[in-house]
């Protein structure tokens, strides 16, 4: 996840840049300056799977696309049916090329009526903002990229209602799943909404009209948050642990796991691709490849034997290839290694055996589900 | 001595892909810096060279695995192996531990130390080395 290095010499930064270099190691990621981890990815990891911890995600892309047309233009652009969202509830979503291949995946938010909040991918801001303009001029609607107006944080794990319910002006219990709204956090204004990238229950936090050359009102929110959540074990959180947990519970990372050469259906997202909508970019594609059906799937992998899988291993089943690693990790809570990879569909049965090649060793593994973990006891349907 | 957080023991040989060797007689022992450990961060798995396996200096002789990155661990000198720390198999943390001691990688029973001696630094100058690293 640290491929993007091209502006290493002047990346941007972000509101708490002089928390995160106080007390983090940082890299470069897709152009910011990011803290990797604080303590450490598996004691972050864990503390969001049983407590709560906060992550700095200023660096992803955010717009607000507002207009008579705007419904008419996001049904046209993106695969899910936006016609479904009602005011403050949010769902996830998918753009495609003509070919049905992922331009991006996001949370898209409908702020009002004819008003709303798309947040996508931190590498995939510009040319989201090229295709997402240029399909837009047939539409009355307006377009704005805010991302660099708009602080965000991601507060998560199962005592996150707890803890901002300290300092939030709204109960946050009447916020559901997917929901959002609009509350004072230690007295200011953000918007909130109940999503996350973890599995476990969680908001991700907007400070709006905050640019980080004025850092003090997300700086403030921050802080009184790691303040409230000290009492439940509040850990800062680097993008790090944001990979192993969105890994666990078996969310997709772009550029790794799909890209514009995989569709939704092939990357097991046709929960968002709604083809009794008449028309939408990739529509004709992914109906075509319905009908067909699919040749590859992405599958988790569990580990039987030690080793760890990483993107661009190799799969194998019956002495031959049969498909690639796209993202790989050790479970911090599972202790093991898993994976997520693209195999032929005829392979792509929980339970399965296969083999990893991890350099010069063959390491067992199987086909398992998602979330890798027992949803009982981790994740946001767990029994308390 | 103490450089920018990163213990370097005197005595002890140092290679520029941060291994260190402790000559003991006819073999020595071979294990990783503190320097590499925390580069590492969080040591999740350790891949040890076989016994009886004969190396060229700085051959592969394992590799050692954090949650985000794989590192490979090569040999300072040429030899070989005698024994290797089973131990790191089941605790892999005793690399972050305790990188020069029970932390070892393994005994290599050398054949051209003398020689290759002069291909690694002491702690003087593995200290400039990783000054030089960290800038």
């Amino acid at each position: 996840m640290m491929e993007d290095n091209i502006l290493k010499k002047n990346p941007k930064k972000t509101h708490l840049y002089k928390f995160h270099v106080q007390k983090g190691r940082m890299d470069v990621f897709a152009d910011f300056e990011m803290p990797m981890w604080y303590k450490g990815i598996i004691p972050e990891h864990l503390a969001v799977r049983s407590h709560v911890g906060i992550f700095d995600v200023t660096h992803m892309g955010r717009m607000v696309v507002s207009g008579p047309e705007a419904e008419t233009f996001l049904n046209y652009i993106t695969s899910n049916n936006v016609s479904a969202l009602t005011p403050l509830s949010a769902h996830y979503s998918t753009m495609c090329n003509e070919q049905g291949g992922i331009k991006d995946d996001f949370v898209l938010s409908r702020l009002e009526e004819e008003r709303f909040f798309m947040v996508y991918n931190a590498s995939n801001r510009k040319k989201n903002y090229g295709w997402i303009v240029s399909h837009s001029h047939s539409f009355d609607v307006e377009t704005i990229d805010v991302s660099g107006n708009v602080a965000m944080f991601a507060v998560q794990g199962p005592e996150t209602e707890q803890t901002l319910q300290k300092i939030s002006s709204k109960d946050l219990s009447k916020i559901g799943r997917f929901k959002c709204g609009w509350t004072e956090l230690a007295g200011i204004k953000t918007f909130i909404s109940r999503t996350g990238y973890t599995g476990e229950d969680g908001f991700e936090i907007f400070v709006w009209d905050t640019p980080s050359t004025r850092p003090k009102k997300a700086v403030k929110v921050w802080n009184e948050i790691l303040e409230s959540g000290k009492e439940f074990g509040i850990e800062p959180c680097g993008l790090g642990a944001r990979d192993t947990l969105r890994l666990e519970t078996g969310m997709c990372l772009y550029g790794n796991d799909i890209d514009e050469d995989i569709t939704p259906l092939e990357a097991r997202l046709g929960f968002v691709v709604k083809l009794q909508k008449r028309e939408f970019i990739g529509r004709n594609a992914l109906a075509k490849q319905k009908v067909e059906g699919i040749k590859r799937k992405r599958v988790g992998i569990y580990m039987l034997e030690k080793g760890v899988p990483r993107s661009n291993y190799e799969v194998w089943k019956n002495k031959r290839k049969i498909g690639i690693v796209t993202s790989g990790t050790l479970s911090p809570v599972l202790k093991r290694g898993i994976a997520m990879a693209y195999v032929p569909t005829e392979y792509a049965t929980e339970g399965e055996e296969v083999t990893v090649k991890i350099r010069d060793r063959f390491a067992k593994g199987k086909i398992a589900k998602f979330p890798f973990y027992d949803p009982l006891k981790y994740g946001y349907r767990r029994k308390q | 001595m103490q450089i920018n957080d990163y213990e370097i023991p005197e005595g002890l040989y140092y290679s520029k892909e941060h291994e260190w060797i402790q000559i003991k007689g006819d073999h020595v022992i071979v294990g990783i810096t503190d320097y590499a450990q925390k580069s590492l961060h969080e040591i999740v798995y350790v891949e040890l060279p076989s016994v009886g396996s004969e190396l060229e200096q700085m051959e592969i002789m394992g590799t050692v695995e954090s949650v985000k990155a794989v590192s490979e661990i090569f040999t300072p000198i040429s030899g070989k192996v005698v024994e290797t720390n089973e131990k790191l198999v089941e605790n892999p943390e005793l690399l972050s531990k305790h990188p020069y001691t029970d932390g070892w990688i393994a005994k290599v029973q050398h054949t051209n130390l003398k020689k290759e001696l002069e291909n690694l630094m002491n702690m003087q100058e593995y200290a400039k080395y990783i000054r030089k690293v960290e800038e």
